[in-house]
């Protein structure tokens, strides 16, 4: 019998062929991972052993499927989806990109850069990502795509706007990362704003560059739009802006935690929209409705993703591929260089929280034996993950935007709008690994 | 009939995330403003999440919901593509049923030894196992009149239309 | 080699102390039995724990006897709140309970698990931010988060209860969201909830003992009478280092809380006499779900009380099995 890495390296092969030929990802993901997982049970003791192995993979299937579902804090995605829908049809986001667009009208692209930050800003709050594209999906591409924008740009500024939450604070990802590490928390948070901000920079470059280049991916509406309008369009958006304050103030007003701030913003937005008469009771139920078919297959990804990382761990490739890195005694430069790109391949099928419990139990000694400051290497590790949020064949950010834009934009137009941002994504990367100063500097500030 | 039982599901799951939008939003009002509350809460949004969740499994594959990557073999000829569709739900019939048997064994576990969850209420874990095998089980019928149906399509001659259904 | 899942990270006290099991077991059977430990949930959630190991997911695991309130009904009884707040009399007296009770051993058996030992949270204490806890009545109208039988008396003593994970409660205590977090000292120090607490009440009550490491039967009956001689002795002796570990974490703990200002409040014998009295009814609830399992919950009550008095005493006459010599 083959050992177990190998296996697992056979069955990352299979992931992808079956993904070329168009087979829905969770399937993939599942039919793949049970097969090896029952292969690797039925041989452990060295003989052929199937009705333990049945037992132990039926098992390992349910309770991480389950696990994922059966979730308090994920609640908060089939609640934003919804918010998404209800306030389309409320018309609140119709009336906040009005507003963003006679305001904006003198700045080519100024929209898109306008929802990068309103993403940026939302997952910042809520500290995740995925949370951000489902609903800023929902709520700035098809106003976008109404617009005459491209539908590569109006997608892939969603999708990479929603990766700027795990940098900025609040992060889940920098919690868990604080507790694998034993590294102060607040000052993971502290250091993740500055190559946060940097990132988010470097996001509106994209657009603005993108935009010169080829200024009729984003048309400019009509430019004599007097004050009056203006400000009339400013006063129409205030239900958005109510929401926003509403999830910031009762976030940091310790009022709500994040995934209660989901359901209380659906509940005001549906609010408003009944008193405003812009949202019948069949149209909250329509949006409903929609929000359960898109969140039903965004879960199924994330569920057949999680059976696939206990798989993983039960191949032992995380620690293996460590031994041959550690075995090779690479300079700093090299073990960097490496890390990176175990991280960037694994971001290519895997979620982050599942690359983390499966890497950072052994990449930390490594990193510690070199006498790497800790805090610095979280904010890489983040970055990294980020990154494979969007990076294809299993990007789950870019996955969402897909799903809940239907088929105005297939997935290769969304990644082939999201290759600018990467790009820009790399080149903040190497700023941040060359430059620990840029993560370090607000920490170093903290008594 | 089955695409009844599908639009039965979805609604259910539609009303579960209904019910749990209403249940966190009455316990944080319960909480600021009544200093209390709602028993349980936390355990029951969960038990209602896989209601939303998994419910509506069917009427997404019904609607060809999944999210493929398409763009390596967008080069294909349509009824080439209707080939590699059939084996996505052929691979998806596969996928699901160590889910299904799992689902069955936990169900029963649960069930017969009245397994419940620590708090307020002590209220028992099988409901929740119920609502998993039953919406893994209505999408792995779909899927497999799916395959059936889109089968047909391809021996008349013809290939098969991934966007209908697509209309949400 | 035996595979073993851990919901935790591989750092903290309880992390060493797993490790250290691990390093012994190898050692002692000179290299013969090996633990490859799975950390941080990668194989199994601690909410899927007894199943998986019961099923053969890993050969052995972590267990939290909490999440099982009717499977490990018998091993939740170190999770009552008991006048029972020494880390090693709590552990010493759980693990002689879980080997020398046959009734438990055959409950475990017929959900083909093995008992190997047994850690614990050590004593339950509390922390706020903008609040004190100076008195038992102190948590009225405070919003807390608390965790099993002790979460539900501060909300019969009149807190506010807000449900949140463990990972949540170091924002909740940032933003006010909560005012105090249930909580035992070396692991406020590992979630760094020390920076976002201004006081921390030594309650000094009962602890969550109920957890521990438990094996597949048929991966135990499948090992030399040796192996699983080498499994019970480290098992057991796990209590004694966990208990050297965690009674010099929790102390490093409460020196580093001091040192970031955090005011650390001992809670008066009489205020704390008040809790252990509000936690009796729960004790009257365990008995019964023991007795609905066919375990007798009063007799095992009164042996587990005993056995408390028993290291108490030991404690007292002889010091920690550490500090001897
Ligand atoms: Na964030
Ligand atoms: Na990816």
């Amino acid at each position: 019998m083959i050992d177990p890495a190998t296996l697992g390296l056979i069955a990352f092969g299979f992931v992808l062929l079956l993904l070329a030929m168009r087979v829905p990802i969770a399937f993939s993901l599942a039919s793949v991972a049970t097969v090896s997982t029952f292969l690797i049970f039925a041989f452990r003791s060295g003989d052929f052993a199937p009705e333990r192995a049945i037992k132990a993979t039926s098992s390992l299937v349910f309770s991480n499927s389950f696990d994922l579902i059966h979730s308090y804090n994920l609640s908060m995605i089939p609640l934003f989806v919804a918010l998404g829908h209800i306030a389309y049809r409320a018309e609140i986001t119709t009336k906040i990109y009005y507003a963003a667009k006679v305001w904006l009208v003198k700045l080519p692209g100024g929209v898109a850069m306008a929802s990068v930050v309103g993403c940026g800003g939302f997952s910042a709050i809520t500290g995740s990502s995925i949370a951000c594209a489902s609903t800023m999906g929902r709520i700035c591409v098809p106003e976008m795509l109404r617009m005459g924008y491209d539908n590569r740009l109006a997608t892939s500024a969603v999708a990479a706007g929603g990766t700027l939450g795990s940098l900025i604070p609040p992060s889940v990802l920098f919690i868990i990362y604080g507790i694998f590490t034993e590294t102060s928390i607040s000052r993971l948070f502290l250091a993740g704003v500055l190559p946060g901000l940097l990132t988010l920079a470097g996001f509106l470059l994209v657009i603005a560059v993108w935009v010169w280049r080829s200024p009729e991916i984003a048309p400019v509406g009509d430019t004599d739009i007097d004050a009056a309008e203006r400000w009339r369009a400013a006063r129409e958006a205030w239900p958005a802006v109510f929401l926003f304050v509403v999830i910031i103030g009762g976030i940091y007003g310790g009022i709500f935690t994040a995934t209660e701030a989901a359901a209380v913003c659906v509940f005001f937005a549906a609010v408003i929209g009944f008193v405003q008469g812009n949202l019948t009771w069949q149209g909250l139920w329509d949006s409903v409705r929609e929000t359960c078919i898109q969140t039903t297959a965004i879960f199924f990804i994330a569920a057949t993703a999680k059976i696939f990382v206990a798989f993983v761990a039960l191949t032992g490739i995380a620690p293996s591929i460590v031994e041959t890195v550690t075995a090779a005694e690479p300079s700093v430069f090299v073990l960097m260089l490496c890390i990176a790109g175990i991280y960037l391949v694994l971001g290519m099928f895997l979620d982050p929280i599942g690359i983390m419990v499966l890497t950072l139990p052994l990449m930390i000694p490594l990193v510690e034996s070199y006498d790497l400051n800790l805090i610095w290497f979280g904010v890489v590790v983040i970055k990294l993950l980020e990154i494979g949020l969007i990076t294809p064949p299993v990007g789950l950010n870019v996955f969402v935007i897909a799903n809940v834009v239907g088929k105005q934009a297939p997935i290769d137009r969304i990644f082939a709008g999201i290759a600018r941002f990467l790009s820009v994504d790399i080149i903040v990367l190497i700023l941040i690994m060359s430059f620990p100063m840029i993560s370090l500097l607000l920490p170093m500030g903290m008594k | 009939m089955l695409k009844r039982i599908e639009s039965a599901l979805w609604s259910l799951g539609a009303l579960a995330v209904i019910a749990l939008g209403l249940m966190i939003t009455a316990n944080v009002a319960a909480r600021a403003i009544f200093q209390t509350g709602i028993p349980d809460s936390v355990i029951i949004v969960r038990e209602l999440m896989v209601a939303a969740i998994v419910l509506p499994l069917g009427a997404a594959t019904a609607a060809r919901a999944h999210v493929a990557v398409e763009f390596v073999t967008n080069g294909l000829s349509p009824r080439k593509r209707s080939y590699l569709i059939v084996l996505g739900s052929l691979i998806g019939m596969f996928a699901l049923m160590p889910l299904l048997f799992a689902g069955w064994r936990e169900l029963s576990g649960t069930w017969s030894k009245g397994s419940f969850y620590f708090g307020d209420l002590g209220l028992p874990k099988w409901p929740g196992r119920l609502i998993f095998l039953v919406g893994i089980a209505v999408c792995w019928v779909r899927l497999a009149e799916l395959a059936v149906r889109d089968t047909k399509t391809i021996l008349g001659g013809g290939a098969v239309d991934e966007d209908e259904g697509a209309a949400h | 080699t035996l595979i073993h899942g851990e919901a935790g990270p591989n750092r903290g006290a309880r992390a060493a102390a797993l490790q250290w099991f691990a390093d012994q077991v190898s050692e002692r059977s000179s290299g013969d039995v090996k633990v490859d430990i799975q950390w941080g949930g990668a194989l199994f959630k601690a909410n899927a724990s007894v199943q998986s190991i019961s099923d053969g997911v890993a050969d052995m695991g972590s267990v939290i006897a909490v999440y099982y309130p009717q499977e490990m009904v018998g091993y939740g009884i170190a999770d009552l709140p008991v006048n029972n707040p020494d880390a090693w009399v709590g552990m010493r007296a759980t693990d002689d309970l879980m080997r020398s009770s046959g009734a438990i051993q055959a409950d475990l058996a017929d959900k083909g698990l093995v008992y190997i030992g047994t850690w614990t949270t050590s004593a339950v204490n509390i922390g706020c931010k903008d609040a004190a806890i100076r008195t038992a009545e102190d948590v009225k109208g405070l919003k807390v988060r608390g965790v099993g039988a002790y979460g539900k008396v501060f909300g019969e003593m009149g807190a506010n209860m807000v449900r949140m994970s463990i990972y949540d409660a170091y924002q909740g205590l940032d933003t006010g969201l909560i005012d105090c977090s249930q909580g035992y000292s070396y692991a406020v120090s590992a979630l760094k909830q020390g920076e976002v607490m201004d006081s921390y009440t030594l309650l000094d009550w009962g602890q969550v003992g109920g957890l521990g490491i438990f094996m597949n039967k048929d991966a135990y009956d499948d090992l030399s009478e040796a192996q699983q001689a080498v499994l019970n002795d480290v098992g057991a002796d796990m209590a004694d280092e966990f208990g050297r570990m965690i009674t010099a974490a929790n102390d490093k703990a409460i020196a580093s809380m001091k040192e970031q200002g955090v005011e650390i409040i001992t809670l008066p014998e009489a205020e704390r006499a008040k809790l252990v009295s509000m936690g009796e009814p729960f004790l009257g609830k365990w008995v019964e779900s023991a007795n609905a399992v066919g375990l007798q919950g009063d007799a095992l009550l009164e042996e587990y009380r005993g056995l408390i008095a028993k290291y108490t005493e030991e404690r007292d006459s002889m010091g920690y099995p550490w500090a001897r010599n």
